[in-house]
Parts: C-alpha cells; structure tokens; sequence
C-alpha cells in the first residue's frame, strides 16, 4: 500500500516535471488549448445551476437557523461568505469533476489501452505536450472563470431566494453581502479554481495514462478518477483554509 | 540497419525474450514469425524504444536504442514508421488528420498545399477513395483502418516501416489485399521493413527473409525456401500447425 503511493507520487511528479518542460513551446498546442477550453464552458449551465441551487438553500438554511435577536442582513452575509469561499469554488470543482475529470481520464485511458499512446511517441509527438498541458492549461484558466460566475449567481439567488420568499428587505440582504465582501474573498475564490482546475486536469490526465485491461480498464479508470478529483478537492480545500485567514487579515 | 544483440526481455514474470539476436539489412523485407503470444510484437517495441532490452542491446544506425538520448530517440522515430496491430489510429481525428499525423507537426500550416498533395498521393497508393477523408476512424472497416494506419506510415517517407501483425483480424479477401500492399510498398518505396506475423502465407509473401521466433529465441532464419526446405523441428511443427 505505502510502496503503491510512493510509486503514484514518483509518477505524478514526473509528470508534472514533463509538463513544466513543455511550457516552453506551448505556442504549438494553443488550438487544443482553446479546444478543451471552450469544452469546460459547455459545462456551465450546469455549474451556475449548482451555483444559484446553493445560494438559495444557503438563505433558506440561514434564515431557519438564524436567531430572531438577529438583523436579516445576517442572512447576506452567511450567503455572500459562504458562497465565496466554499461553495461556489468547490461545487464547481465537483460538477466539472464529473463532466470533465471522467471525461478525459476516460478518454486517455481508451488512446492508452488502444496504443494511440504509443502511436503518438512512434511518430516522434510529445504526448505529454499533445494530451496533457493544452487540458491543464484549459483547466486552469477556465475554472477560476467559471467559479467567479457560479459565485455571481449563488449570491443573485440567495437574494432572490430571500426577498421573495422569506421576506427579506433588499437593502438588509445587500448590506449583509457588502459587509461581507473584500475583494481578497474574490481573490481566494478564483485562487481556489485555479488550483481545483489544476487538480482536475492533472489527476485525471495522470490516471488515464495509467490505464490498463481494455474496455473494464477504462470504465475503472473514468471512476477512479471522478473519486481522486474529488478527494484532491477536498484535501487542497482543508489546507489552504487557513490561506483565507492570512488573505482577510493582511 | 537494425539489429538486435542477445536482447532479454522479462515480463510479468515469464521470460519473453531470451537472448533474440536478429540482422535486418538496409532495403530488405524480414518476417518474424511465429505462434501468438511469443513476444513477436515486443520485439517491435524494442526497435523504436517503447521498450528497453533487460539485457542485450538495439542498434538502429549505428545508434544503440536503449542507451540514446532523447535527441537520438527522435530522430530514430523520425525515421521509423509503425503499423499497430489494432491501426492505432486516433478516435478523434478524422482519417486526413490521422494521415497528416505521419508529417512534421508544422508541415500542415505552412504548406498546406502540398500536404494535401501527399495525401491524395498516399491515399492512391492504399486504393482508398479521397470521400473518406472527413471520416473518423470509427466510421471505417477493419480493412480501411489497417490502409489508413499504413498511409500514415508511408506519407513521411520513413526509412524503416514496421508492422504488427498486419493481417490480424481482416477476412482472408482483407488480409490478401493488405499483404499485396504491404509487398507492393516494400518494392515501389523502397523501404526496410519489419513483418511480424503468425499468418504463415502473409509471411511468406512478403519476406526477403524469415525468422522463427520461439520460446523466447530465433529458432530458424533463412529465405521462404530455406524454411519451407528446413528440417529443423521448430519450423516443420509451426509450419504443420499453419496448414
């Protein structure tokens, strides 16, 4: 078990050394850049669902919890504060996780097991450069996009949510969320899908070139890396926690 | 010239090869072959370093595979083409972009012209019809995959072309039509190439010269004639088994 992960590291960072060497000539895989780009903006409707579904349960639960000693701009702040910093970057994290993670670790894992690896390195490509940089470089641009819109659209809905049907004055919502908002919580935010994007990619980059056993050997694949995605999410969320506090603070 | 040198090769535990020593000269067909599951296909995989020997050494111009740098790797690829067994072709290119994968990445954008050229040319060369151009890989038979896959070898004019089992999964119509190719190519391009096959009649049709490969070692060697004349046992067993 202990040597397995050791091995899973050693490889990892190997790969990541290899895509570091690939920046360089980036220029060449900018058209797949674009590509995979424009594949993760597919997936939003989905993220700004999730997104606005949050902000508006986020409301309901704070106003039914909230003690009525309380002013409602509470209920702008729990929203704008907790949308900001957590739901928003790590629900989109999930979403893409299910819709791009399994998406290409099933896709590489399929080029691995039908040796269009291989047939990449006899005809003297990368594929390091081809499969793996142009989707992390993607990622990596476009989840910190897509987490500052889901964040939009969580606080528009909670707003929504609470002036509508828990009878919430605009002006307390809105003076709860500028209470709230700094721009280093946008910061964190976008700063969160970055790195959530970077996880997405690499992880399941890294476990679909680790594929083996035909058809049953993809299908394990495109699920181990939804759940590695998701467990790296959670992980990189418990460590840079803190990060915020020092952020805010400064 | 490639030329492997007492190669050893160990995998999940059962020795693959076992001291393979094998001469392929500059402008010749040779045939490796030999019953499924031999190791034929990982001799292959030692010529272009997928793979590197335990023991023994590679030599492809003078240059010795497992001991070259990435450079040297390169060019040795640049100058190799390889047909997989399964036609390895990309799911998500269509079969021009499959075809043009077998020139320089640049060539497509700065001579667009004369790309499409070489494509239509190649594709003559396979007798496929430029209407499958726009088709993915998925859209096409077993049979159209493999001439895909081997135009894609030819268009870079390569030195060496090496090909996995070739014939494996067509219908004997398919398989004839790629072994005449495969021969036709050999003469017209003037190429070295590398057969690996267990299919006795393909073997024998296109091989300069033969090797069986057995138990982790070349067993026999020689011209079709030498073998179908040999008494060595290795060759009368598998050539009996192939009737």
């Amino acid at each position: 078990m202990i040597s397995e992960m050791v091995m899973h590291a050693g490889r990892a960072g190997m790969l990541f050394a290899a895509v570091i060497k690939t920046l360089p000539r980036v220029r060449n895989c900018l058209p797949d850049v674009w590509r995979h780009a424009k594949r993760i903006a597919d997936g939003l409707p989905l993220v700004l669902t999730m997104g606005a579904i949050s902000g508006a349960v986020l409301a309901q639960q704070t106003s039914y919890q909230l003690n009525p000693s309380l002013p409602d701009s509470v209920i702008g702040v729990a929203v704008a504060a907790g949308v900001l910093t957590e739901l928003g970057p790590v629900l989109t994290a999930i979403v893409l996780a299910g819709r791009i993670g399994a998406g290409t670790g099933a896709e590489i894992a399929t080029m691995k097991v039908s040796d269009q690896i291989d047939a990449l390195l006899t005809l003297g490509r990368d594929p390091v450069l081809e499969l793996v940089t142009p989707r992390l470089l993607a990622a990596s641009a476009m989840l910190p996009i897509c987490v500052l819109l889901a964040d939009c659209v969580g606080i528009a809905a909670g707003h929504l949510f609470s002036t509508m049907l828990l009878g919430v004055e605009p002006h307390q919502f809105l003076a709860g969320v500028k209470e709230q908002y700094h721009h280093p919580a946008l910061i964190f935010s976008a700063t969160k899908g970055f790195l959530f994007g970077i996880i997405i990619a690499f992880v399941s980059c890294y476990t679909g070139l680790q594929a083996r056993g035909g058809a049953a050997g993809v299908g394990r694949t495109a699920t181990s890396a939804v759940v590695s995605i998701i467990m790296w999410v959670m992980v990189t969320d418990a460590v840079i926690a803190p990060l915020y506090k020092t952020i805010a603070t400064s | 010239m490639i030329e492997l040198v007492s190669v050893r090769k160990r995998l999940g535990g059962r020795q693959v090869l076992d001291g393979v020593d094998l001469l392929v000269n500059e402008g010749e067909t040779v045939v490796v072959m030999g019953p499924s599951g031999v190791g034929k296909s990982v001799v292959l995989r030692h010529i272009v370093g997928l793979m590197d020997p335990d023991e023994g050494d590679v030599i492809v111009d003078g240059i010795s595979v497992p001991g070259a740098n990435g450079d040297q790797i390169r060019g040795i690829r640049q100058r190799t083409a390889y047909v997989f067994q399964n036609s390895a072709l990309f799911d998500s290119l269509s079969v021009r972009g499959n075809i043009l994968m077998g020139l320089p990445p640049k060539w497509p954008v700065e001579r667009p012209k004369e790309c499409d050229l070489m494509v239509a040319e190649v594709l003559e060369h396979v007798n496929l019809e430029p209407d499958i151009l726009g088709r993915l890989p998925a859209e096409l038979s077993g049979g159209m995959q493999r001439r895909v896959a081997i135009a894609r070898a030819v268009i870079g004019n390569r030195r060496y072309i090496l090909y996995d089992e070739p014939t494996t999964g067509l219908d004997p119509i398919n398989a004839g039509r790629i072994t005449e190719l495969i021969s036709r190519i050999s003469t017209d391009v003037k190429v070295t190439s590398v057969v690996v096959t267990h299919d006795i009649e393909a073997a024998f049709q296109l091989g300069d010269r033969i090797a069986l490969l057995s138990r982790g070692k070349i067993r026999a060697e020689g011209t079709p004639q030498d073998l179908r004349t040999s008494p060595n046992a290795a060759v009368r067993q598998f050539l009996k088994q192939g009737t």
